[in-house]
């Protein structure tokens, strides 16, 4: 029999919500890591990570915030072939990363006034410590997009997520009830597809947790949002899953 | 002196780990729970951010009970606004939260807790070990997801609640299909507890204090004006500004303590307090239990039977609940929300206890402060004062059985670290 490949799932900080999105496939998430030896899921076993044990993939939660976090993560990065990091805090510092946006050395005083104590940096992504070799997106990931996903990597092969917009699964597309079209606020445009549009299907707009299209200039479409939102009003909707920087340049 | 530690307690939600000095009779003379998870910020960040924006990033606080995180947040807001949310709302929110309960108990008793009652050290051993009550486990879990999911939009960081309502209201088909399936669920959910009923738990019965969310003509869940903590009843505004104490000095957790003293939440407590509004069948179970335990009733270990009763009672729940709604019309129910300037606060059950959140708003609707008084932060100093209780008792054992049994303790409180760490 041919040796199964060795995965492990970690999580830094976060709220552990794509871990979840993974035990909540219930059986089908089982009979995938049938297909794999897990190595370490903290999550639901016991058992630390082997010393010994090169993984073939990690799977990466999470944002790196405490200097321990920093360690794990390259730890992790020394022990695997492949590492994808899972999920918006992983891949773009997540809600986290509104912190950057203001004095973060204030933000820390408002709690906790003997503030020395704790680890305070600027929000950055795992990309920003160590190389990633795939970014599964998404507040939280969608468990199917995962699966099949994985299934790739686990053979060694990297998948590509298709360069489409939001809008392209979106049940709105071409309606009236598109929020844009509504003169409301939607990222869908320019972010990332691969979510089947899940918040506008509950008539929530797209703020963008998947990341921006790369094969795209969105310079017109953020000047045509001018006309129906402030300037601050934008910049602030862009800050929520940590997409304002890979857009500053055309703001 | 001896040292025991150990560096992570896996299993849990979040990370922590655990350091105790104890001297070779087994006394403490010093015991910790550290968190090992980074300090997000989550309520300093909100500060000067839009209303709307508080529930969906408080959200973010937990990816096991986001659905009671963004319950509280929407309706600590209401009150800042003075907005007054339709009974169909009310229904609807409740049959959230209680699938919000129901999917993280189920997670917890048979994923984390269970394997310390068994000697089974990985999860998919447990599978083989208990087949059926694992594939209840899953049918009540899959339940329990899905009306997240057709109420909410998503199983994990739901969209559709808002402040003043709802985006969008489920269709009522969905909510049909879901009274179709419920007597499988409820049955799967008398296995679970079947289970959880028979196991051997350790003892310890320390003397504590017992809060949960006050109420008398139901088992309180949602929003509530007032609190029981130790057979004391008090406003959760008097509760929390004059009762309590959050410990600044020890990032990354705010500690709790009621006048000084460490207490507890979850499961355990809001039985203690409110079994006699327990519904019909988990009542049934739970008194046969007491019969059997009455001498050890508040004893800390059987917390994971009291969240299977709790199953039961929040599935009995959720069945009225749907069955009320579906007499009524399903149509939009989004209050106007007018924006004013003011402070709110807001309590409900969270899975593991009951959960506090502040805000306080300017003329724009922009946050000027934001307190989240989470479970774990306030159950941590009981947990520490049970472990100093216990380590005595187990003085005796080998180093591996005391690490098993102290990890089992800190597992029966389902910690949540993420919430404890926000």
């Amino acid at each position: 029999m041919d040796k199964k490949p060795k995965i492990g799932i970690f999580s830094l900080t976060s709220c552990e919500g794509c871990q979840f999105a993974l035990l909540d496939l219930a059986e089908k998430f089982f009979n995938f890591t049938k297909k794999t030896e897990v190595i370490d899921f903290p999550l639901i076993e016991d058992e630390p990570f082997p010393e010994d044990i090169k993984l073939d993939v990690a799977f990466v939660e999470g944002t790196p915030i405490t200097s321990d976090n920093v360690i794990i993560l390259k730890k992790i990065r020394e022990e695997t072939k492949l590492l994808v990091v899972i999920g918006n805090c992983a891949a773009l510092g997540g809600i986290n990363k509104i912190k950057n946006y203001q004095d973060k050395d204030k933000i820390v005083k408002r709690i906790f006034r003997a503030a020395n104590a704790v680890d305070n940096p600027k929000i950055r992504s795992v990309s920003d410590f160590v190389k990633v070799d795939f970014t599964i997106p998404g507040c939280p990931i969608n468990g199917e997009e995962f699966l099949a996903i994985a299934e790739e990597l686990i053979k060694g092969n990297i998948p590509k997520i298709k360069e489409k917009p939001v809008c392209s699964e979106c049940v709105h597309q071409g309606k009236e009830t598109c929020f844009l079209r509504k003169k409301e606020l939607c990222f869908g445009p320019i972010i990332l597809a691969g979510c089947k549009a899940v918040c506008p299907a509950s008539d929530f707009p797209c703020y963008g947790c998947r990341g921006v299209l790369k094969n795209i200039n969105p310079k017109g479409f953020l000047a045509a949002l001018k006309k129906i939102s402030s300037s601050e009003d934008i910049k602030a909707d862009l800050e929520i899953f940590g997409i304002k920087d890979d857009l500053e340049k055309f703001l | 002196m001896g040292k025991i530690i150990i560096p992570h307690i896996h299993k849990i939600e979040g990370k922590a780990g655990f350091w105790a000095e104890v001297t070779e009779k087994g006394e403490v003379t010093d015991l910790k729970i550290n968190t090992l998870l980074g300090l997000r910020q989550i309520e300093s960040i909100l500060i000067g951010r839009r209303f709307w924006e508080v529930p969906l990033v408080a959200a973010r606080i937990c990816g096991i009970c986001p659905v009671v995180h963004i319950l509280n947040c929407c309706c600590a807001i209401e009150k800042v606004f003075e907005v007054k949310v339709s009974e169909t709302v009310v229904l609807l929110r409740k049959v959230l939260l209680a699938s919000q309960i129901i999917q993280s108990h189920t997670l917890h008793l048979f994923f984390m807790t269970l394997a310390d009652f068994s000697n089974i050290e990985n999860d998919m051993d447990l599978l083989k070990k208990f087949p059926k009550e694992a594939e209840a486990s899953l049918l009540i879990r899959d339940f329990s997801l899905k009306i997240t999911k057709i109420i909410g939009g998503r199983e994990i960081h739901p969209m559709t609640i808002k402040v003043g309502g709802f985006t969008k209201l489920p269709k009522k088909e969905s909510l049909e299909a879901l009274l179709k399936e419920y007597p499988k669920v409820f049955e799967a959910a008398l296995v679970l507890a079947g289970l959880f009923k028979n196991l051997v738990y350790p003892i310890l019965e320390r003397k504590t204090k017992f809060l949960s969310l006050a109420s008398k003509t139901e088992y309180p869940f949602y929003y509530n004006a007032k609190v029981v903590i130790g057979g004391k009843a008090m406003t959760i505004g008097d509760f929390y500004s004059n009762k309590i104490e959050e410990d600044f000095k020890t990032p990354p957790v705010k500690k709790v303590k009621y006048q000084g003293e460490s207490y507890m939440l979850g499961a355990i407590a809001r039985i203690s307090n409110n079994r006699q509004l327990l519904n019909r069948e988990a009542k049934n179970v739970f008194t046969d239990f007491e019969k059997k335990e009455r001498k050890n009733i508040n004893n800390v270990f059987y917390n994971p039977f009291y969240q299977a009763v709790e199953i039961i009672h929040f599935l009995e729940e959720t069945e009225k609940l749907i069955k009320e709604i579906m007499e009524r019309e399903l149509v939009e129910t989004q209050k106007e929300v007018k924006i004013s300037k003011g402070s709110g606060l807001s309590a409900m059950e969270a899975p593991r206890g009951t959960l506090f959140t502040y805000v306080e708003a300017d003329k724009n609707g922009r946050l000027l402060d934001c307190n989240i008084i989470t479970p774990t932060a306030q159950f941590l100093n009981n947990l520490e004062d049970d472990l100093k209780a216990y380590l005595p008792k187990i003085a005796d054992f080998s180093h591996e059985e005391k690490v098993k049994k102290i990890r089992a303790l800190i597992r029966v409180y389902d910690p949540c670290i993420s919430c404890a760490t926000h």
